[in-house]
């Protein structure tokens, strides 16, 4: 077993459970041990707390950091938002004066940054430590015929010298990780663009959130495959809303990554929370008539 | 001097003053002194879809009032600087490494100097202050937890995250 330390930030574990619970699932599975850290905070989050002062901001970010330091472990995340502050601290944190600018904070607390724990997304432990053969040979009932357009938002991959996960312009993780399910994986038009949560216009994230899903819909695509817990509320109520104000019929069902994978390795669709959704993958049903194989 | 441009939001055939005041503050902010290096190419644009989308913002816009130190026109109620979506494209395009997404969240900091926030902003970030969270724990949270079979959620240590975002104080931190 692989040992990684887990932050799990807030939103997967206070608004999505069923996220979290899909992950405690699908890692053992795949050879990699989940540990847990006592006393995060959130990571602080890259849009909001991050807006009002840049060195707090660092200082929360550093002493999540110490808290993985402590273990001796790299530190994995399953937000693209907690994935987005804590890379970035690892990386500007390698400034020495800021360093010694964000330890003076830490002082304050009896703690000390020493920048030996890696950030690494949880997509990358799949494809660094599992690989795409293992993921493959745990699943229990191949997604067959199953198309997925994917969403791989923005801070999983940019900026790209800092989150090192892949090529922003043309990656291909999710591609291959959609792959192992037995599923195909489809690239829409837009599957560059954003969620739009960000942004503080109305006219911005619906007019975009408008153009995505148009192309998704032209795919014809049974599930959107979502990395991201902030996107995936943007595509699950937010389909719902842009569908209202242009009066045009968008459905297709965001599911968050490890959703999948887990009711691939086996996990009873009725266990993994996808009834709450707006938007239900009833096509995943079809998969549990597949006989599971004896052992 | 360098003069404005005819369209300078600022008036027209002006000689330009260029307040180094506004942009000596923004360099106090972490990588705010980041925009002296844009020369208004304009590959920031292009991909932004807060441009694409929206009606007025523009990175390269920004930048050059950062440049030409026009304070007045960022920092202020209902600021343009909210439009951004902070989806690093900026970030990701810039020959120059000027990170205009990071040189827009200093100027959110400065905004902040000034006690100005959109409040679904300020709501986030006042939820993060008293919990520790941006997610507040609550017993639905936790009844939905136990439904998947996982613990409840711990309170964060507060008085650990207080005493890390009290500001520096002004004759430095005692060693």
């Amino acid at each position: 077993m692989k040992r990684f330390a887990f932050f799990p930030g807030c939103l997967i574990p206070a608004r999505h459970p069923a996220m979290e619970f899909a992950i405690r699932e699908a890692l053992p599975r795949l050879g990699i041990e989940i540990v847990d850290l006592d006393n995060a905070s959130c990571c602080p989050d890259p849009i909001y707390f991050k807006s009002k002062d840049k060195l707090s901001w660092l200082a929360v970010a550093a002493r999540n950091l110490c808290l993985a330091e402590d273990l001796g472990l790299d530190i994995f995340t399953n937000c693209s938002g907690c994935t987005a502050t804590l890379s970035e601290t690892y990386h500007l944190l390698q400034n020495e004066v800021l360093r010694e600018k964000v330890n003076k904070r830490l002082k304050r607390i009896g703690r000390e940054y020493k920048g030996t724990s890696r950030v690494r997304h949880i997509v990358t432990l799949l494809r660094d430590f599992a690989g795409y053969e293992a993921i493959k040979d745990s699943v229990e009932r191949p997604l067959e015929g199953l198309k997925m357009a994917i969403h791989y938002g923005c801070h999983l991959l940019k900026p790209s010298r800092i989150m090192q996960v892949d090529d922003p312009n043309d990656p291909s993780v999710m591609e291959n990780l959609v792959t192992a399910l037995g599923a195909t994986p489809v690239r829409h038009r837009n599957w560059y663009l954003c969620c739009g949560k960000a942004c503080q216009s109305d006219e911005v994230p619906s007019n975009m959130m408008h153009d995505l899903l148009g192309t998704v819909n032209d795919e014809h695509a049974d599930i959107l495959c979502m990395i991201c817990p902030t996107c995936f509320g943007q595509f699950d109520f937010g389909q719902m809303k842009v569908s209202k104000q242009f009066g045009e019929d968008f459905h297709t069902p965001p599911v968050y990554y490890f959703q999948l994978l887990a009711f691939a390795q086996g996990v009873p669709y009725d266990k993994l929370g996808l009834e709450r959704q707006r938007f239900k993958p009833d096509c995943l049903r079809r998969f549990e008539t597949t006989t599971i194989p004896e052992g | 001097m360098p003069q404005k441009p005819k369209d300078s939001p600022s008036g027209k055939n002006k000689v330009a003053r260029i307040d180094f005041r506004f942009r000596r503050e923004l360099a106090e902010k972490i990588e705010g002194d980041l925009a002296s290096f844009c020369y208004q190419c304009g590959a920031c644009v292009g991909d932004c879809p807060a441009t694409t989308y929206g009606s007025d913002f523009n990175p390269r816009d920004i930048m050059l009032k950062v440049l030409y130190g026009l304070g007045d026109e960022l920092l202020g109620e209902n600021s343009i600087l909210w439009e951004c979506t902070n989806c690093y494209n900026c970030h990701e395009r810039c020959p120059q490494d000027v990170k205009p997404v990071e040189v827009i969240i200093s100027l959110k900091n400065m905004l902040a100097d000034l006690g100005i926030y959109p409040p679904a902003v300020e709501k986030v970030i006042q939820t993060f202050e008293k919990t520790g969270r941006t997610v507040p724990l609550s017993d639905a949270v936790n009844r939905q937890r136990e439904k998947f079979g996982l613990p409840p959620l711990p309170e964060v240590p507060m008085e650990e995250i207080q005493k890390l975002i009290e500001p520096d104080s002004e004759e430095g931190e005692k060693d």
